[in-house]
């Protein structure tokens, strides 16, 4: 398949007063359209910085990004959703869900509204359209966000440990609703995460990551049965990819100990 | 119907408990009005028996008398008038003029980090101590004393809404950032919504900043007005006159603060 995304010999540094920091190592990596891939990595390898450069908010010290075939990132095909929800307290749900329309004002403004109106109906949230955001649980919180992100039909979705700030139990259904919500809708997503099961669980492809400056160091595909991720734990491949990217990881540790 | 099946459901321990959150909130209430009574009571019963001198305390019922005559000739409405305008020109003034100064440092930072200092030093320095300059500069009466008014209000309310806008999550500024916001949208979207509630305690404080400016542009120099009362009452030894004023003082100053606070009530809401 086609690939949307791709990162060619991507360099980054970061600038501060007294240092340079050296973030990004040549790092290379595909993620085609419709595919759900992940970033693992050690916290602080650099993982958001990946992100912030998909989603144009910084730029490449050298290399190349590619989007949808182009190499200027058009904004308007990600869509960005934060660890935290970041709803506006003081507008209602449907006026957070409408915000990017509202700053976008595209042409097609009326199809838009009503595409998000159809998510709003379709993920159950349409009965709370007109009520703030602090009546409505984590869970539903984080639904409202994605599909605040959904409105803007971007085509890449970047998912920078969206259910983190979730108890477990609430995480492990959100999860699910995340995965279909975004299969269905058949979009492209790329998550960041800690947590290796939900990775292994919710991918078509996991790219690990080296501590900083981090360099990709293992591509694995996936190809687990189950059509949701909490299915998908139970596939007899989960603990031994789990092993094997555990030991991906603190294999890491230990070298960088030495 | 509901509401009141529910209520027989609750045991009686609620019942107690509802009573008893009834009861102290009827003896708050009460004693905060026997503390007035008891006051007023007793200052009009030590100066009615000469035990204080009412030429130096005054007394309820002569201020009361005051307040009348004050009343009938008109004048009391006149002075309390160009208080209460000299006042709400000075708040106006000041909110809206602080609120945009705060928007422009909150604008560009360099100019933000520029002013600092001067700020800092703005905020520290007594106005009151301006008050020759302001004479001279805009000249003696209303003027000036509008001119004070705004100065103190000013510094605390630039200071205070920059603080706000400041503060804001970073994260939500990103956010906007990724769905391709200008620094317009950044500004009206976000940051102005987000910094309402601190606008509102701002709003209070200047409430009362306000009247302090005005007075005391009244004591600097003023012909007519409540703070020209209460000097002029202190200099001839009417004290009668400085109480009447000062109470008028208390209501009008009273009043806008409830204003705002309706003001607040009505956004919580929404």
């Amino acid at each position: 398949m086609e690939n949307l995304l791709t990162f060619k010999n991507v360099n980054y540094f970061y600038q501060t007063k007294n240092d340079e920091i050296f973030a990004l190592n040549n790092v290379n990596f595909t993620i085609e359209k419709q595919s759900f891939a992940s970033l693992v990595g050690p916290s602080g390898c650099g993982k958001t910085t990946i992100l912030s450069l998909t989603a144009g908010l910084l730029k490449p010290s050298s290399g190349e990004i590619l989007l949808d075939g182009e190499n200027k990132i058009n904004t308007k095909k990600i869509g960005y959703m934060f660890q935290k929800d970041f709803l506006f307290e003081w507008r209602s749900v449907w006026k957070n869900i409408t915000l990017g329309i509202e700053i976008q004002h595209p042409k097609n403004k009326d199809e838009k509204l009503s595409f998000a109106e159809e998510l709003l109906k379709k993920y159950d949230l349409y009965n709370f359209r007109n009520q703030k955001p602090r009546s409505l649980s984590g869970g539903m919180r984080q639904r409202v966000a994605l599909i605040r992100t959904l409105a803007l039909e971007p085509k890449l979705l970047l998912l920078d440990e969206p259910f983190s700030a979730l108890d477990f139990q609430t995480r492990l259904s959100v999860c699910d609703d995340v995965y279909e919500i975004i299969k269905s809708e058949k979009k492209t997503a790329l998550l960041v995460t800690h947590d290796i099961s939900e990775a292994i669980s919710m991918s078509d492809k996991i790219i690990v990551l080296s501590a900083r400056p981090a360099t990709v160091k293992d591509n694995i595909i996936l190809n687990l049965e189950g059509k949701t991720p909490l299915k998908k734990r139970e596939d007899k491949s989960f603990a031994r990819l789990f092993d094997k990217i555990w030991s991906e990881l603190t294999n890491e540790k230990t070298e960088q100990t030495n | 119907m509901k509401k009141q099946n529910k209520q027989i459901n609750f045991s009686k321990a609620h019942k107690e408990y509802v009573k008893k959150l009834r009861r102290d909130k009827f003896v708050i209430i009460f004693f905060r009005i026997f503390v007035l009574i008891a006051f007023l009571g007793l200052w009009e019963l030590l100066t009615y028996f000469n035990i204080l001198d009412p030429f130096f305390v005054s007394s309820p019922s002569r201020i009361i008398a005051q307040l009348g005559t004050l009343a009938q000739s008109g004048t009391l409405f006149t002075h309390a008038w160009i208080t209460l305008y000299e006042t709400l020109i000075g708040f106006a003034i000041a909110t809206i003029l602080g609120y945009l100064i705060a928007v422009l440092l909150w604008w560009n930072e360099k100019v933000r980090k520029i002013f600092e200092p001067y700020v800092v030093v703005l905020n520290s320095l007594p106005k009151i101590a301006l008050g020759p300059v302001i004479i001279l500069w805009v000249g003696a009466g209303t003027s000036a004393i509008i001119t004070m008014c705004v100065l103190i209000c000013i510094v605390i309310t630039t200071m205070s809404m920059l603080s706000a806008f400041l503060s804001v999550e970073e994260g939500k500024i990103l956010l906007l950032k990724s769905m391709n916001a200008n620094k317009f949208q950044i500004l009206f979207k976000l940051v102005l919504p987000n910094s309402m509630p601190e606008f509102i305690s701002v709003l209070k404080i200047n409430v009362g900043m306000s009247w302090v400016g005005s007075i005391m542009g009244e004591y600097l120099t003023s012909k007519a007005g409540l703070g020209y009362l209460i000097v002029y009452g202190g200099q001839i030894f009417k004290i009668d006159l400085v109480m009447a004023s000062t109470f008028v003082l208390c209501i009008l100053a009273f009043g806008m603060y409830y204003l705002v606070s309706l003001l607040e009530k009505r956004y919580q809401r929404r």
